[in-house]
């Protein structure tokens, strides 16, 4: 096989490799218990990042994301006792929304989406505090299990956050990849003067991306704030570096049109197993940082497909 | 975040007009702030009060320089505040083990945070190069290594600099004004130096307008783009210091924040993210929007809930009308 038809492997390799490592040298971390526990306890930054993926893949970025979640942790936590298991409804509409805001914004108002999407998020943050009333709420504990006490069960050792990470995926990959929005997203993404050039409304194709991320940002946060039981401005705080990071160590790079959800996927994973392998590697917590973004640029330089970008800018 | 650009200009008049009212819009802006901002509360007008906006943008308007160099060539430099923090630190560090006071050997810190800042852009730049890997991430990661240095060199520690001499940056003012502001007023000079009346500084609009006529031209476009790397981590390494000056402490938190205010910054005073446009003014008033609307909101008591969010709204406005929207075709 030659090194050109290997490119897409990349990642996957990639994450191969670092497993295999820490494993020769901690062989406990390979224990699947433990890596199922692990990969769990990421479903939030997963999805996230999922969503973040839409964004990337047409060439801009969503820098909202973390302030959409934190402000759903609110609202859940808000509106639970209310609204119950409905008011998943009222989350994803919000993050809907601010995407779709931050989309049109950037489609139709010229904002780089780098500013654009910041800038939304500091709104969605303004919403966050105020409803808050800048204090960190807890859920109301029943409330909290009648309603979404489902989701720490588990189905034939596998637990049920993995199984809404699975279908959330699934939904992403299925419009990517079996869809002509998906199709849509890609011309735009690789070129976006040819698919105005064919006929795409591409500014709709634009803002649904964006509101997809804000959807996808918003069932993150409310599945945080569920496992956390409570709601606070705050409480997604540092999802946003690492959800970028998941998404470009998979290799969807920054100019769009290449990569897609299960590059994602993989990144994700090559980021938790970073950073869980320096805690089972017992690398002393102020080295992590550094460390961290040492192996992120090895990842990247030996991750990333260069034959679809002309120019590296 | 590329843009294609379609012929604009070709409207005779009508077009010359419209660019002259882009090109000042961004100082229009600002003007229109100020203006809200001094009916509302007459003190926002106070030297006392323009001296602490001032104080507050200096360290900022440092950074967000350096980024403009390597936003004009297209690229974008997230390494700020990883840079900052080892910076400072590099600077804590040394300026106490040369004597801890500038009128000792203390002032050689002073140049060799400025060497550190530019080490780490040369780094930067050379790992986005020659690795090829887009400089979004490159210097993001190196953003990571930079806080990563700080936390390992500090474990975590404040480093307290209070030589009097140093902190005269502050404390020492001429006509109202804080010495720091002077010297950041000195670097923004030499910026517009280097981007007007050398040859490095064309060659970054060169890049940032058209790399394959840049190569074509035999321009060695990767030697400008690393330069360009590097000459941002000195100005990074300046917004270090300032930083230090003011508030008396190197540490790794002493970089936080600096990434989004100054790309923000840079954006909102206009110069594009897709390269080729814009400049050190256009920074500072940028720059000097951004704070204002901070202090402002603070000056005519907002609550704190709120000033995020019209934070984000009077950026989108500000983008929205500094924006030529008749030149581009769409923006990512």
């Amino acid at each position: 096989m030659s090194l050109e038809k290997l490119k897409p492997y990349f990642p996957w390799l990639t994450l191969g490799v670092l497993l295999l490592l820490v494993g020769a040298v901690n062989p406990s971390f390979l224990n699947p218990a433990s890596l199922l526990q692990l990969v769990a306890d990421i479903v939030p930054l997963f999805i996230m990042a999922v969503g973040m993926t839409f964004a990337i893949y047409i060439g801009g970025i969503d820098l909202s994301v973390q302030q959409v979640a934190n402000l759903v942790t609110v609202i859940a936590t808000v509106y639970l006792a209310q609204f119950g298991v409905f008011v998943t409804v009222i989350c994803i509409a919000v993050g809907f929304a601010i995407g779709a805001v931050s989309g049109w914004v950037t489609t139709r108002q010229f904002v780089p989406s780098f500013v654009a999407t910041l800038a939304m998020g500091f709104i969605a943050l303004s919403g966050a505090r105020f409803l808050s009333g800048e204090r960190a709420l807890s859920m109301n504990a029943e409330a909290r299990d009648a309603s979404f006490g489902w989701m720490f069960g588990n189905t034939g050792g596998v637990p049920h956050e993995l199984i809404i990470a699975a279908l959330l995926l699934a939904l992403a990959w299925f419009l990517q990849t079996r869809t002509t929005f998906g199709r849509a997203l890609k011309s735009v993404g690789a070129g976006e003067l040819a698919a105005v050039a064919s006929g795409l409304n591409v500014h709709r194709i634009k803002i649904l991306a964006f509101a997809l991320s804000g959807a996808f940002a918003a069932i993150a946060g409310l599945m945080f704030s569920v496992k956390l039981s409570g709601g606070d401005a705050n409480l997604a705080n540092g999802f946003l570096i690492l959800a970028i990071v998941a998404v470009l160590v998979g290799g969807t790079p920054l100019t769009g049109g290449v990569g897609g959800v299960i590059n994602t996927l993989v990144g994700t994973l090559i980021v938790v197993v970073i950073r869980s392998a320096m805690v089972y590697l017992e690398i002393d917590a102020t080295m992590q940082q550094m460390i961290f973004g040492l192996i992120l640029i090895l990842a990247i330089a030996t991750t990333i497909d260069r034959s679809k970008m002309r120019i590296v800018k | 975040m590329t843009i294609l650009e379609t012929s604009g200009g070709k409207r005779g008049r009508a077009a010359i007009g419209r660019e002259v009212l882009v090109k000042w819009a961004p100082l229009l802006v600002l003007l229109v702030l100020c203006g809200i901002f001094a009916l509302m509360e007459p003190r926002f007008l106070s030297t006392r009060n323009f001296a602490r906006i001032l104080i507050a943008a200096s360290p900022a308007l440092m950074v967000a320089i350096g980024v403009t160099f390597v936003i004009i060539m297209g690229s974008i430099d997230l390494s700020m505040e990883g840079t900052v923090s080892v910076c400072a630190v590099a600077f804590a560090l040394c300026f106490l083990w040369f004597g801890g006071t500038l009128a000792s050997w203390a002032w050689l810190a002073l140049p060799i945070t400025l060497l550190v800042g530019a080490a780490l852009g040369f780094i930067n730049g050379l790992i986005h190069v020659k690795l090829k890997i887009p400089s979004f991430m490159a210097s993001l990661a190196m953003g990571f290594v930079g806080t990563g240095l700080a936390m390992v060199t500090t474990g975590g520690d404040r480093i307290r600099i209070e030589d009097e001499l140093f902190r005269s940056l502050l404390t020492e003012r001429i006509l109202n004004f804080p010495l720091m502001v002077y010297v950041a007023g000195i670097f923004l000079l030499i910026a517009w130096f280097i981007q007007t009346r050398t040859t490095l500084g064309r060659n970054f609009y060169a890049v940032g307008g058209g790399e394959d006529l840049a190569v074509a031209s035999g321009l060695n476009v990767n030697r400008v783009r690393v330069m360009g790397f590097a000459l941002a981590g000195m100005f990074f390494s300046v917004g270090a210091l300032l930083a230090v000056g003011r508030i008396g402490i190197a540490e790794t938190a002493t970089g936080n924040n600096f990434m989004f205010l100054s790309i923000t910054a840079v954006v909102v005073g206009g110069t594009a993210l897709w390269g080729g446009i814009g400049g050190v003014w256009n920074t500072l008033v940028g720059v000097l929007i951004v704070f204002v609307i901070g202090n402002g909101m603070v000056v005519i008591g907002l609550p704190g809930y709120v000033q995020d969010g019209v934070l984000g709204i009077l950026v989108i406005l500000a983008v929205i009308l500094s924006t030529d929207r008749k030149s581009i075709s769409f923006v990512k």
